[in-house]
């Protein structure tokens, strides 16, 4: 079972559906559309509030010019060791400006959470059970302590210009 | 057919094991339970199986052994320094391995 | 040497708790070894063939008295009481338990210590010239800008989860003791014609199953680039480095299969994007890291030299153990003293408990408390007086560390091998052993001179054998070991990838092979000023094969 979870705590009625052969959006359900399909529709029509799932292969940069138009973007781990996604989360983020939900789906590990947020994902599409459990505990296990500016913004002026601390109250 | 015999590493400090007849896991090849048909390398599979599952050892495999006048050896060479340790003297107090069991 | 401060503290025993609860949750139960195993890997944990291993960082192999005490405590303590300095500048413990690696951590963290990212797909111990920061031909100490890009790599979240693992290496001379072009980013640090400080960037090295060397992309990138240009780097490599294929998925194919140019371009859009920004290292920050490197307050000691020279009169072996161990310093005073942990006969690269808590009082008393590992399985002390070089020689002798064989035919370099190695296909230590007994005797090595080699027991080249004077490659066929032969490599600045000879070698033949190529090169060098390496540079592999192969065209490569 996936649950959806940000640091807000687990959404309930969460309505976007990754659509497969034998899976389609219905009712209030709402597509994630590949990136492919994604730019397919916003060039034919006028919609907004779309969503969009791209795949380590994908270029983040293909999606520059419908940003305003996405309400979603989920990134992808196929396997909780491709880290590609920890890049196109970056660049999304810090590069492209985008600013609404970024989710992370696939097989995540809660110890990657922490990394995963730093990097600008603020949602989580989580399957594991102990990763649920953790979550649900609100024990998550990250050092509070940073060595490297990241796309999450964080508190700068620990001596060295690299390092950062969380933001207060984040 | 060959004979074979499991083996594993147990999680809580890494060291070599291999399951004896008693179904517990030996610190010594040479208690390892033999099998030696079809039917019973399964069976020692689903034990290993359930073993990694239980969380009491890790990298678990079924290795080919030959039994002389009751001394098992180890087919691959791997193996038999897996059996006796580092085949030099390592430290103090340490035996190496037994050169003529090591040899091909 | 760099000290941590509060937020360093903060991190490592944070990094520590958080182990210990992945250590917990595992020997509960409630972790799967599937889980696990890319956590225990971040955090230096392998599983070998007897037992776990672990693997302690030394960062750039720089440590002192009270660090070295720590290590031989936690040998004696919780492993056979003995450690294993790495090519890698790292050490490694062959028995620890799981259960009790939190508490070795910890005992760590109290001198500033970790295994963090020793092992696993993310940026490993960054490594560095030997010694930096004491030698006569140094441009600049380039530990600073290792310290600086370890405490920016760890943890990083972009890039803890990459193809594979990544290695970094920096030298600041024009000699490369830190092998650079076969890593994955090499670094060397110099001056432009203005004497400001950068470095020339080197990408795609790595020994392995296909050696390469790296490529130069960029001539002088500024000091104050470094990190943004390494994230450029970094990034590249982490979106397209290939991951469908174990084997192919160090950036060094990447380079290979993209071509040089077009991933330097890659690396150039992405590095002018990142330039501007918070990445930018401020000048203020290079200096207040640098400080922690400054030398130490090297007093005249102009009575060494007279001591030395009678010194050397009275002892034979003393003043041949100067000879090969000791190198010039920047300060004339002073030297560069290799202590060899080749032992003849024994096993490259290991000290006891004993022997590392006598290197840390040595240290203490003679070397300003200084202490280096170099790539070659050797330990430095970068500091000493050479009116201190006697008592020095003397602790040495008494420890069973002074061995005067530095960079000659015994002091061989090898991986841990199919003693221990789950990886292995073959033995390494009996190999090394055999041969530094059969070359033990002191007059025979200075014939030979400089001689490196290099012993892997499988594919993987942890013992760099792609890089030794004469390489030697463990194999398995039909259940028994191999030795194939290369030749004519090398790590230094002119940095090549050795030959492979012919048919390979058992194992009790290997002495023997390597005693004819060492015979024929003594028969066709030039004058024993020759060295191995230029003497093969010169007349090629053929007339060792001639020798090893007796003209044998179909076993020879």
């Amino acid at each position: 079972m996936i649950k959806i979870w940000r640091e807000t705590g687990v959404i309930a009625n969460d309505p976007w559906v990754i659509e497969t052969d034998e899976v389609k959006a219905a009712g209030e359900q709402r597509p994630l559309l590949s990136l492919d399909a994604l730019i397919a529709r916003a060039n034919e029509s006028n919609d907004v509030g779309l969503g969009v799932v791209i795949t380590p292969f994908d270029d983040v940069g293909r999606l520059e010019p419908y940003l305003s138009r996405l309400e979603i973007v989920a990134v992808s781990f196929p396997a909780f060791n491709d880290g590609r996604a920890f890049s196109q989360a970056s660049l999304l983020r810090a590069r492209l400006g985008y600013t609404n939900e970024l989710r992370a789906v696939g097989d995540i590990l809660i110890d990657q959470i922490p990394l995963m947020l730093r990097v600008g994902i603020d949602s989580f599409a989580v399957s594991n059970p102990t990763a649920l459990k953790r979550l649900e505990e609100r024990r998550l296990p990250g050092i509070p302590h940073y060595y490297q500016p990241t796309a999450q913004a964080a508190e700068a002026g620990e001596t060295y210009s690299w390092r950062r601390k969380p933001s207060p109250a984040a | 057919m060959v004979d074979k015999v499991l083996t594993a590493n147990r999680l809580t400090d890494g060291v070599s094991v291999w399951l004896n007849a008693a179904g517990e896991w030996a610190t010594s090849l040479q208690e390892a339970l033999v099998a030696r048909h079809a039917e019973a390398f399964a069976a020692l599979e689903e034990i290993g199986r359930k073993a990694y599952a239980d969380n009491k050892v890790v990298d678990v495999n079924l290795i080919e052994v030959q039994e002389t006048d009751g001394i098992l050896w180890p087919l691959r060479l791997r193996e038999r320094i897996r059996a006796q340790g580092p085949t030099m003297a390592y430290a103090p107090g340490y035996a190496p391995a037994d050169p003529e069991f090591i040899a091909v | 040497m760099y000290r941590y401060d509060e937020f360093d503290h903060a991190f490592v025993s944070e990094r520590v708790a958080q182990f210990r609860d992945q250590v917990e949750r595992r020997l509960a139960g409630e972790l799967s070894e599937d889980a696990f195993k890319p956590l225990r890997l971040m955090n230096g944990v392998y599983l070998q063939l007897h037992a776990y291993m672990l693997r302690i960082a030394i960062p750039y192999g720089t440590l002192n008295s009270k660090q070295m005490r720590m290590l031989a405590h936690v040998a004696r303590t919780y492993d056979r009481g003995y450690g294993h300095f790495t090519t890698r500048q790292n050490l490694q413990f062959n028995w620890p338990k799981l259960s009790d690696m939190p508490d070795v951590l910890a005992e760590l963290a109290t001198v500033e210590m970790h295994a963090i990212q020793t092992s696993g797909n993310c940026i490993r111990n960054v490594t560095a010239d030997h010694f930096a920061g004491a030698a006569a031909d140094e441009v600049a100490d380039p530990r600073p800008y290792a310290e600086i890009l370890r405490q920016w790599s760890s943890v990083h979240p972009e890039f803890s989860f990459l193809p594979r693992k990544f290695k970094i290496a920096v030298t600041g001379a024009e000699r490369d003791r830190a092998a650079i072009q076969v890593h994955d980013i090499g670094l060397h640090l110099k001056k432009n014609d203005k004497g400001e400080l950068g470095f020339a960037v080197y990408v795609g090295g790595g020994q392995g199953r296909t050696p390469m060397i790296a490529k130069l992309i960029r001539d002088f990138l500024p000091e104050e680039d470094l990190l943004s240009y390494t994230t450029a780097i970094m990034r590249v490599y982490n979106l397209h480095g290939r991951r469908d294929n174990k084997y192919k998925a160090r950036i060094k194919i990447l380079v290979h299969e993209t071509g040089v140019e077009e991933l330097a371009r890659q690396v150039e859009v992405e590095f002018a994007k990142l330039r501007d920004t918070e990445l930018r290292l401020p000048e203020k920050d290079v200096q207040a890291i640098a400080a922690y490197f400054a030398p130490p307050a090297l007093g005249e000691r102009p009575e060494g030299w007279e001591n030395l020279a009678r010194w050397k009169k009275a002892d034979e072996d003393f003043a041949r153990w100067v000879k090969q161990n000791v190198q010039p310093h920047k300060n004339p005073d002073y030297g560069m003293v290799t202590i060899s942990l080749k032992p003849i006969g024994g096993i490259p690269g290991d000290a006891t408990d004993a022997q590392m808590d006598a290197v840390a009082e040595i240290a203490e008393e003679y070397a300003f408390d200084e202490i280096r590992v170099s790539h070659e399985q050797n330990l430095i002390l970068p500091h000493v007086a050479l009116a201190d070089l006697e008592p020095v020689y003397r602790a040495l002798v008494a420890a069973g560390l002074a061995t005067a064989n530095a960079g000659l035919i015994t002091d061989i370099i090898a991986c841990p091998g199919l003693d221990y190695c789950a990886l292995a296909n073959a033995r390494s230590i009996p190999v090394a052993q055999e041969i530094s007994a059969r070359f033990g005797a002191p007059e025979r090595q200075a014939e030979i001179g400089e001689l490196k080699i290099k012993i892997s027991g499988c594919i993987n080249a942890c013992g760099h054998h792609h890089v030794g004077h004469i390489g030697l490659l463990g194999v398995e066929k039909k259940g028994a070991e191999l030795y194939q032969i290369t030749l004519g490599g090398s790590g230094d600045e002119q940095t090549s990838i050795g030959e492979i000879i012919g048919r390979g070698f058992e194992p009790e033949k290997v002495t023997d092979a390597i005693e004819k190529i060492v015979d024929t090169y003594l028969g066709l060098r030039l004058d024993p000023q020759e060295t191995f390496l230029t003497a093969y540079r010169r007349v090629g592999p053929q007339p060792f094969k001639d020798a090893l192969y007796g003209g044998n065209a179909a076993e020879a490569a």
